[in-house]
């Protein structure tokens, strides 16, 4: 550990620290631009030069280059650095516009806070700036190339830390130019990081722009909901609106970025449409009255029916409170339920995975950049948790090789190599390769538990299903590597394979790796949907309960079936029956619009509440404002927006899990604070998991991995692996999977204006060989009917995904609700290419 | 007349021709090495040789073979840096007119040293015509045996292959020059690592200027020492192409005895000053080094005496300017230069030199203050402090003109014109 002394004060750093890192330690902050603790070193801005008085290395030298040496003796304030630093500023000004005050950054610019700080003040050189043409660089990010100080931070991110190459550096000397090649969209879902990164104003965030200063919004913590990983962020408020997300540093999630769905995913919370007034059949009422109408419905159907009648349907997108208090509904009234998600088989797979990952293997997303093998078996990352693809490129830029078994068309910013496996034969593909890998003639030796369930598995020729070379090369790379990884998804993979990733990555950690255990689920609190989950019903039991009448009434929490459900017209026929529809939700869902009683809840960023990630981790959101609709919807178009009125309209929300416990006794006047704490402590009664929940005057900032408490014992059964039917072949049937886009499926970020101008059109994809046996081409209209109906949708046809799979993204701008199921079958004569040219 | 050992093979109308190269002595050398010597012979004897880098920085070619240590990873490769852009520099494209094999010769023998098995030469896209011509003559030393899986039956393999730059001045850096090789930028990049530890594709890379690599089969052939004696100087060794631009009879390219006066450069070889003009002051070794006034008239053009007088040999590109000639628009030109190159990677480099330039233009076109010069000063020596070392040599005659040449810049000022302007 070095030891040197920093304007007088000695410090000692550990091996490897840089001197600007070693000063920040001490609280001197090296002026920097070009240095970001993500990207590294580079020392191109030179405006953290420091000088070197004794030691190894003497004179002016810049502190973001430089490692902490044992003996250095360092100045910061030494007049001549002064005088360089104060020049560098200078020459940075030399072309910087001076717009400020129309500029998004002023008032959070590093370049600002350093010009004032370095005392630059009077222009001296007589010369003429060089200007840019700006580019357009879509919906999200605004350019402004004039402002740019050429710190190389945007390229570096873009290219090197994040792996896309659609923007860069351009030309030499003063004339160096970032950009993209051609005006156009930015290809990367991470883009939006470049408004955090860059030091001015050269990218901006565009939605929020001329909204406000930085000091004019209340700025505080959250967490991002749009998919399972829980990253931190930023939410800056400002006239009962968000206006802004940015990144929060999380050292075990997100590091310092986030992905464009997280960012601009909120926009639903502010959205003209959210209902916020209480309805009873879609005419406004007041709380009481909507209160009394839903209790007394559904206690007359308890009585009558009995309180099985009632069933309760939650949802994983819900607050941790919000999923408790209405498991606590169900178990204090005996109605049927929760359930929180629509598809029983991703229930119980995401049941399994938490209940298999042990503490000890759980590794978390940051974890995840430290591995030298990571095989990922049924995730698409960029489209499903996207920040997930970011922790697996850093993790390859460090060496590490990265394998993905999943039989979608999968890109990622990373080298990889991609075994596209049908989604039924990915079970078999890991239990073969756990079989190989524990070896024939060590039955009882490392993994004894793995090895019991592989023994009915049929040992007939697998090559149709994989390339059994991909496979000998995953087993060899996991045995030389030292800390491998398994990253697991739980939507389209067989229920076996939650189990198998487990179980492979304890037959791991017995050869003396240190492996890990990573899953992802759908749902941003999924984790806690699974621990409080009825598994005893589920929604189509509940369905056909409503269908054979012995469900009368309906509870639907921040949940909406018609979005969610792959079968639309049965959910229709079957809603029709309900005697009593309740629903409680904080968007302009189809399912608001049906409800008997509707109550409008509050979205996270009004209510707050923990969540808990896929690795466990939970963690709390603050509300970050409380009251009513924004301002700018009221105040008819005046700017700066402004009103007078002696109430706030639309302040009537509340959250959810309160709405839930008023319900329980038909009764509004509750103090919130006592009935949180009264939730808490039934929460960590009943599922004593929850107990380091309970409160805290501050919940850390890196939130807190749940303890399971199991060991290595509690396992769920394995079921016997099958091979698939032996008629299985690529040219037989075709199986559909409908899968997560990066930008129009999830359900709350497709209510993004913003986003919703970079989803892609819906397509349907297959293989090359599988178009060409349907004469289907790529671009062409086809119909895909199914028993509950048809859906038309374009064809596009690529080489990278497994044959005899159809991959259709579940867009918002699709109805493919008419599927039936999320995974169906189908037969060649149910997908008609309808080519265009020669349809009429 | 000195004696011809770089262009002992050169001819006023067409390049010489293997079997000319031969007839010199040619290939002679490699067959030596690969027949009776170790890769650490081969080190030791350039080491002796006291041969010095010519690309400019005047590193022990010797040393620098020696920094590839022995148990590096394999491949490795040898770079020849014929990316020429140093204003005023024309010596490696006369060298391969002149005499192609010759570099192909020293590139094998360097690449036997430091136990590489690929050379890779750096060309600048203005020098299609040398790149065309080792293109051939690489073809031809293939079929000779020279080249190819297993050199004259030795079993050294060594391939060389032409690699044409986009071009700019930056991609004569060496480091930056690695980058541009790979596809990327051509941003310099600090060491550590050292290119010779892990440089092209993260391999052992040693790279040297033409004119370096041309020298090493005369060591071999006729042994260190006589290839010192050929200096006229104790501390310089072997000869030097100068190449003579400016106010002089007879410009042109040079190879003369390291050490030889500058006097002699000037009057003996290149015929005198132009129209019985006056030397003023001369660039010794391209654009990035100080004015020499006429004070060292007669200074010995040797790296180590040109260090001891305060000053820099270079690449031995001497231009020549005349007591007609204002320096500071020679300066101005200099430096308008040097804001196009900038490979606009750090702060100072990039936006020091617009910024000079504008107060020289202003100076040169009767717009200059007094304060300028002091800010001049102040921006040179800030940016010695830039990321490599071009804007140090970048800014050398802008200080050299403030020191030497103060009165001429402060005349400007005062007479708010150009006094070597009519009108």
């Amino acid at each position: 550990m070095p030891k040197l002394i920093i304007d007088e004060q000695e410090i000692e750093v550990p091996t490897g620290t840089k001197v600007i890192d070693a000063a920040e330690k001490l609280g001197i902050v090296i002026p920097r631009f070009c240095y970001h603790p993500a990207l590294g070193s580079v020392g191109a801005c030179r405006v953290c030069a420091v000088k070197f008085l004794q030691g190894p290395i003497k004179g002016v030298q810049m502190s973001c280059m430089i490692d902490a040496r044992d003996g250095m003796v360092v100045s910061t304030t030494d007049e001549e650095v002064v005088d360089f630093r104060k020049h560098v500023i200078e020459w940075l000004m030399l072309n910087h516009p001076h717009d400020c005050p129309v500029c998004d950054e002023g008032g959070h610019c590093l370049l600002q806070d350093l010009t004032i700080a370095g005392g630059h003040g009077i222009r001296r050189f007589q010369g003429r700036k060089r200007t840019h043409h700006d580019q357009y660089l879509g919906p999200l990010i605004q350019h402004e190339m004039n402002r740019c100080i050429q710190c190389y931070r945007c390229s570096r991110f873009y290219q090197e830390f994040a792996g896309y190459r659609d923007l860069g550096v351009m030309q030499i000397g003063s004339r160096v130019y970032f950009g993209r090649y051609k005006a156009g969209t930015l290809e990367s879902p991470f883009a939006g990081n470049l408004t955090d990164i860059c030091p001015t104003g050269v990218y901006t965030d565009k939605p929020s722009r001329f909204i406000g200063r930085r000091w004019d919004y209340e700025r505080s913590p959250s967490v991002c909901i749009n998919c399972s990983l829980g990253c931190r962020t930023v939410v800056s408020v400002r006239y009962r609106q968000i206006v802004r997300q940015e990144a929060k540093f999380s050292e075990a999630v997100n590091g310092h970025f986030i992905c464009d769905r997280g960012r601009y995913g909120f926009y639903y919370a502010g959205q003209d449409e959210r209902p916020r007034y209480p309805r009873i059949r879609g005419k406004e009422a007041s709380w009481e009255n909507s209160l009394q109408a839903a209790f007394d419905g559904m206690e007359r159907i308890s009585r009558e029916s009995g309180p099985a009648a009632v069933a309760c349907v939650g949802s994983v997108r819900s607050s941790l409170e919000t999923q408790a208090a209405l498991k606590r509904l169900c178990r204090t009234k005996g109605w049927q339920g929760p359930v929180y998600g629509m598809d029983h088989d991703i229930e119980m797979k995401v049941k399994t995975a938490v209940f298999e990952l042990d503490s000890d293997l759980a590794v978390s997303l940051r974890d995840l950049e430290n591995a030298d093998y990571i095989l990922a078996v049924g995730v698409d990352p960029v489209n499903e948790a996207p920040m997930l693809a970011m922790a697996m490129r850093q993790a390859q830029r460090k060496g590490a090789k990265v394998a993905l078994v999943d039989p979608r068309p999968i890109s990622l910013p990373l080298d990889f190599c991609h075994l596209p496996v049908a989604p039924d034969a990915m079970g078999l593909w890991l239990s073969f390769l756990l079989k190989n890998m524990v070896g024939p003639d060590t039955s009882e030796a490392p993994g004894p538990k793995a090895r019991k369930n592989l023994d009915g598995t049929v040992t007939e020729d697998l090559t149709p299903l994989w390339n059994p070379d991909q496979m000998e090369a995953v087993e060899k790379d996991f045995g030389q590597s030292l800390r491998p990884m398994i990253v697991c998804g739980t939507e389209i993979v067989p229920k076996t394979v939650p189990g198998l990733a487990a179980d492979c990555a304890r037959h791991l950690r017995s050869m003396k790796k240190a492996s890990g255990l990573f899953y992802l689920f759908t749902g941003a609190n999924a984790f806690g949907a699974a621990l409080l989950s009825d598994i005893e019903t589920s929604f189509e039991k509940i369905l056909m309960g409503i269908e054979t009448n012995t469900v009368r009434a309906l509870v639907l929490v921040e949940s909406d079936p018609y979005f969610n459900f792959p079968d639309r017209i049965r959910l229709e026929q079957a809603l029709e029956r309900l005697d009593v529809l309740v629903v409680l939700d904080y968007l302009d869902s189809r399912g608001v619009r049906a409800a008997d009683v509707f109550f409008p809840t509050m979205p996270l960023y009004e209510a707050g509440g923990f969540f808990i990630n896929q690795e466990g981790r939970a963690r709390k959101a603050h509300a970050a404002f409380r009251g009513g609709r924004p301002i700018a919807q009221i105040s008819g178009g005046s700017h700066p927006p402004r009103s007078f009125r002696d109430d706030i309209p639309g302040h009537k929300t509340k959250p959810a899990w309160l709405a839930l416990t008023e319900l329980a006794d038909g009764t509004a006047d509750h103090l919130e604070k006592e009935m949180h704490n009264k939730l808490m402590q039934w929460m960590v009664k009943a599922h004593p998991v929850f107990s380091d929940l309970s409160p805290v005057d501050v919940f850390p900032e890196t939130g807190v991995r749940l303890n399971l408490g199991q060991g290595t014992g509690a396992r769920i059964k394995r079921d016997r692996l099958a091979v698939p039917q032996s008629d299985f072949k690529p040219d037989g049937e075709l199986v559909l999977i409908t899968v997560d886009w990066t930008f129009g499926t999830e359900e709350l970020s497709v209510r993004s204006p913003y986003l919703r101008q970079m989803e892609k059109d819906p397509c349907l994809f297959l293989s090359r060989k599988d178009a060409a046996q349907m004469g289907i081409s790529d671009g062409d209209r086809v119909a895909i009917r199914s028993d509950a109906g048809t859906i038309h949708v374009h064809a596009s046809v690529v080489e990278n995904m497994a044959p005899g799979i159809l991959v259709l993204p579940r867009h918002h701008r699709l109805d493919w609700q008419h599927l039936k199921a999320l995974k169906i079958t189908l037969n060649k004569n149910q997908i008609l290419g309808m080519n265009e040219d020669t349809s009429c | 007349m000195y004696p011809q050992v770089l262009f002992q093979n050169r001819k006023p109308d067409r390049i010489a021709s293997l079997e000319e190269y031969r007839a010199s002595g040619g290939y002679a050398a490699l067959a030596d090495v690969l027949k009776n010597f170790s890769y650490k012979d081969v080190r030791a004897m350039v080491l002796d040789a006291l041969l010095l880098g010519r690309g400019g920085a005047a590193f022990p070619a010797g040393r620098k073979v020696m920094t590839v240590a022995d148990d590096a990873p394999f491949p490795r490769y040898i770079v020849c840096n014929a990316d020429e852009m140093e204003p005023g520099t024309f010596k490696d494209r006369v060298l391969i007119h002149a005499d192609p094999h010759m570099l192909i010769e020293g590139m094998i023998i360097e690449g036997y040293s430091a136990r590489a098995e690929k050379g890779i030469i750096f060309m600048r896209p203005e020098y299609e015509s040398a790149a065309r011509i080792l293109h051939r003559e690489i073809e031809k030393a293939k079929a000779a045996g020279y080249l190819g899986n297993n050199i004259l039956d030795s079993g050294y393999a060594f391939d060389i292959v032409v690699h044409r730059s986009g071009g700019r001045y930056i991609c004569g850096e060496a480091t930056a020059q690695i980058n541009a090789l790979e596809g990327k930028r051509p941003n310099p990049k600090q060491p550590p690592p050292y290119a010779t530890e892990k440089g092209l594709w993260g391999q052992p890379t040693v790279t040297h200027n033409v004119e370096t690599l041309v020298c090493i089969p005369h060591i071999i052939r006729n042994g260190p020492e006589w290839f010192r004696n050929l200096a006229l100087t104790e501390t310089g060794s072997g000869t030097k192409i100068f190449c003579v631009s400016g106010k002089v009879n007879r410009p042109g390219c040079y190879e003369l005895p390291m050490g030889i006066r500058l006097s002699e450069i000037i009057e003996t070889h290149a015929g005198g000053m132009r129209g019985g003009a006056k030397f003023k002051a001369c660039l010794p070794g391209g654009a990035s080094t100080a004015f020499l006034t006429a004070e060292f008239y007669d200074i010995e053009m040797d790296f180590e005496t040109m260090k001891k007088a305060g000053h820099r040999l270079g690449t031995g590109a001497i231009m020549v300017f005349d007591h007609k000639t204002c320096l500071v628009a020679a300066t101005l030109n200099l430096t308008e230069f040097f804001a196009r190159e900038s490979c606009g990677w750090c702060t100072p480099c990039r936006e020091g030199f617009p910024y000079m330039r504008d107060l020289l233009w202003r100076i040169e076109h009767g717009q200059g203050q007094e304060e300028f010069v002091s800010t001049l000063k102040q921006m040179c020596r800030h940016l010695w402090n830039s990321y490599c070392a071009f804007a140090a040599g970048g800014v050398a005659p802008i200080e050299s003109l403030l020191t030497h040449f103060k009165d001429e810049v402060y005349a400007h000022i005062r007479e708010k014109k150009c006094p070597f302007k009519n009108g």
